[in-house]
């Protein structure tokens, strides 16, 4: 019984093995950049808290929903994560003072919103030491070639060759309600060529430019906001 | 969790698939239908705002709420083709109601035939809806529907004189890819109704001085303990523009 189980393992080993293997070689390609300029100290303790934002559309900002919550997930997630306030709830908890049109646009702003009636209560109550406003947003830059599929009642199948390219380019500013100063910046800017070859069957070979945009911006907040290097 | 896209959502996502014959007769029958015309129908609920964090202002306020509050409905056809309703319902009055709630001591909701004179106020206001615009993701070339609603808000006097006629202005936008278009539009119009509570939060006695109507005069939004100037806040660029410019 225990050899049946081990060998299953084996197996199942194996296919999760292969089937990484297979989405390496099958992904596009991707060149990536993330660079962080530092203005002064970081450090978090325990209990203390991020919260993330996107910059306010009312400005231009297209941040999308989807990146703001996958930096937030990869921020939180894993033994060395950070704690993360969702930002409807702390925007909630605030308002009207963080609303798009309202939200304080540099950091000369904070003194006096912090002096407002209620407002630096329910950020010490809510634990949040850092706001990381996130502008920025992923696009369609290029693309080509040409796929023909066809169905009938003997089967279908496609024949064709197309590529797209997506860059995805976003910028963290990460402000210290401590100091009420700006911390720092942090961009990333990726490039993501996806390939779709087909003969019969189409292979897709994709490059997910936002994913690898929000991995690499939230690996380095994280390493920025602890103050790691070695991260 | 949904799982990898097929090759055939990546290629229909990616605009790259054309069809051969026998695909062509089913895009023909589509095409068809489309041109026959789309609708769609989106209805609001009551939206919520929260509690602002805000001194109330010492004020009893009537609250007039026109009879097209209680059902407010948008149409136009976008592009030529697609017919969009949109039912604002009593979401207008639900947000008034909430929002001079949060703003004053006393608040007495009146209906359109109500004599305000026979109400123990200080002040009545008076909203009204002067355009409601949206765009969607075809017109403007993006994935969001985005949103514009300009009220306005005619604040009367205890003697029934008006002493302001103030023009608000409240843009939303939202985006499609967590959810269906109509479900899109809701949002951006909760997020200009928003965007208007948050305005006339902020702006609403300075442009109509209504805390100086009643027994005791307090400012709106109450002063930052040292320094600052007493209305002014900290705010976007865009704040700084004029209300009314669309």
């Amino acid at each position: 019984m225990m050899r049946v189980d081990q060998q299953r393992t084996i197996r199942s080993g194996a296919t999760v093995t292969i089937a990484g293997l297979a989405a390496v070689a099958l992904s596009g390609c991707i060149t990536s950049r993330v660079e962080n300029s530092r203005e002064g100290v970081t450090g978090i303790a325990d209990g203390e808290s991020v919260v993330i934002m996107a910059r306010s559309y009312h400005l231009g900002n297209e941040t999308e929903e989807k990146y703001i919550s996958c930096v937030e997930d990869a921020l939180a997630r894993g033994s060395r994560g950070l704690r993360v306030i969702p930002h409807k709830q702390f925007v909630d908890s605030l308002f009207p003072w963080f609303e798009p049109r309202t939200a304080p646009a540099e950091t000369k702003g904070l003194p006096k919103l912090m002096q407002r009636p209620g407002v630096a209560e329910k950020i010490a109550d809510s634990g949040v030491r850092y706001i990381i406003w996130l502008d920025g947003d992923t696009d369609r830059v290029a693309g080509g070639g040409s796929l023909s599929c066809a169905a009938g009642p003997g089967g279908g199948g496609c024949f064709g060759f197309a590529w797209w390219q997506n860059d995805a380019d976003y910028n963290a500013a990460v402000w210290d309600l401590k100091g009420l100063e700006s911390a720092g910046n942090i961009t990333a800017d990726v490039s993501g060529t996806s390939f779709l070859p087909a003969l019969v069957v189409p292979i897709p070979l994709i490059a997910r430019a936002r994913a690898a945009a929000c991995k690499g911006l939230a690996d380095q907040l994280r390493a920025f906001i602890t103050d790691d290097s070695t991260a | 969790m949904a799982g990898p896209p097929t090759a055939w959502q990546i290629a229909r996502e990616n605009d790259v698939l054309t069809t051969d014959k026998p695909l062509r007769w089913y895009g023909a029958v589509l095409v068809f239908s489309a041109l026959g015309g789309c609708a769609a129908n989106v209805r609001m609920e009551p939206p919520t705002i929260p509690t602002p964090l805000i001194e109330k202002m010492p004020v009893a306020v009537g609250l007039r709420i026109p009879t097209e509050f209680q059902h407010y409905v948008h149409e136009e056809s976008v592009l030529g083709r697609e017919e969009w309703t949109i039912d604002l319902g009593s979401s207008n009055a639900a947000l008034f109601t909430q929002l001079f709630g949060f703003m004053f001591e006393e608040l007495e909701v009146l209906s359109p035939d109500d004599d305000a004179s026979t109400f123990d106020i200080d002040a009545l206001i008076e909203p009204s809806i002067d355009a409601f615009e949206f765009s969607v993701p075809k017109q403007s070339r993006t994935d969001a529907f985005a949103v514009w609603i300009r009220y306005r808000l005619k604040v009367y006097d205890r003697d029934g004189d008006i002493v302001a006629n103030w023009p608000v202005s409240a843009y939303g936008k939202s985006q499609t890819t967590a959810m269906a278009g109509s479900d899109a539009l809701r949002r951006a119009a909760v997020l200009a109704m928003r965007d208007a509570a948050a305005v006339i939060i902020l702006k609403l006695d300075a442009e109509t001085g209504i805390s100086g109507m009643g027994d005791t005069v307090v400012p709106a939004i109450a002063p930052a303990p040292a320094g600052g100037e007493q209305t002014e806040v900290q705010t976007t660029a865009l704040e700084g523009a004029k209300d009314d410019a669309g």
